[in-house]
């Protein structure tokens, strides 16, 4: 990451910047996003595998956004932005994750009258 | 007789006048950082926002179909993935030392940033005119929270934008400004990562 320049456009990180790659990045985004947009409007899947669809395009759309976006990879530049990420991640999964299981599975067995949870489906139904 | 060298021993582990990060660098690492710990947050509103979109939550009042529009949330998809766009294409022109170029992208960046803005005020003061408020409900307060916490984060990188105007037209493209250009484009570019994800969770998911 270290460099000897005095110029301060010289830094890698300014020389990253790539028109073709944002056009690219914003145009994967948006048509996964369109696609997202069109399984929503259909209601032609039942809920879990449409709830497994939007978010499989939403991690796609997640994944061109870091490779086209922030640029991260394993290059000396990028590494370390790219690690900690990696590590963030089973975070995101930790807190959201086990939050929606306990109170779905608190909700099923205390709260909530059965036919009640059965109006709108949630994230793990 | 022989003597035992522990094993690793000669393995250099650092040394004085080891290449450290150069200042660019430590900063952009360091707001990166701080942008995992913001995405931390937002982590926390989907949780909740999990737990509270169920009827039972909605305490008699609109449920998340009731109140998301999936392809009025798509306009804005498009209105916050061009303002990110526009920013991005300010750092080209930052590589090919336009100051001119880089003046235009942020002011194309604000633009499409504030008609994202408009679109979530309407919807949201026009939920709190009939009533709907955050107030209303358990489901309706996450609702709220999660949509106002990522326009809160477009409010200021907004801000970030026009001082960074000043201090381009002022003091030119100096190490401090380069840098402080490097990390809004994080700040930006994380933006439309995190709507990527609230238009799934919320609007799309919500919208079924």
């Amino acid at each position: 990451m270290s460099t000897h320049h005095s110029d301060p456009l010289a830094h890698p990180e300014v020389q990253q910047a790539s028109a073709a790659r944002y056009i690219v990045g914003f145009g994967t985004t948006m048509i996964l996003m369109l696609a997202a947009l069109v399984i929503t409007l259909q209601r032609r899947l039942p809920y879990v595998p449409f709830a497994e669809s939007i978010a499989g395009l939403a991690l796609l759309s997640l994944f061109s956004q870091a490779a086209l976006f922030f640029g991260l990879d394993i290059s000396r530049a990028q590494i370390w932005k790219s690690v900690s990420l990696v590590l963030t991640i089973p975070l995101f999964i930790i807190t959201i994750g086990i939050t929606v299981w306990m109170f779905n599975t608190l909700y099923a067995r205390t709260m909530l009258p059965g036919d009640m949870m059965m109006t709108q489906p949630t994230l793990l139904q | 007789m022989a003597t035992k060298i522990a094993a690793g021993a000669e393995t250099l582990l650092w040394h004085h006048g080891a290449e450290g990060h150069d200042t660019i660098s430590a900063r952009t690492l360091g707001f990166w950082l701080y942008m995992m710990s913001d995405a931390l947050i937002f982590a926390s509103l989907f949780a909740a926002y999990g737990v509270l979109d169920n009827p039972f939550n909605a305490a008699g009042g609109p449920i998340a179909q009731q109140v998301v529009h999936p392809l009025e949330g798509f306009w804005q998809t498009i209105a916050v993935l061009g303002s990110v766009l526009a920013y991005s294409l300010a750092t080209v022109a930052l590589k090919n030392g336009s100051k001119i170029g880089v003046v235009h992208g942020i002011l194309g960046a604000i633009v499409l940033a504030v008609v994202f803005l408009g679109f979530e005020a309407h919807d949201l003061l026009g939920l709190i005119a009939q009533g709907d408020g955050p107030q209303r409900s358990g489901f309706l307060s996450v609702f709220f929270m999660m949509i106002a916490s990522h326009g809160l984060h477009m409010v200021f990188g907004i801000l970030w934008m026009l001082v960074m105007l000043v201090q381009v037209a002022r003091s030119g493209f100096t190490g401090d400004v380069v840098a402080r250009l490097l990390n809004l484009r994080l700040f930006w570019q994380f933006q439309a990562s995190v709507w990527v994800c609230v238009y799934v969770y919320v609007y799309l998911l919500g919208g079924f």
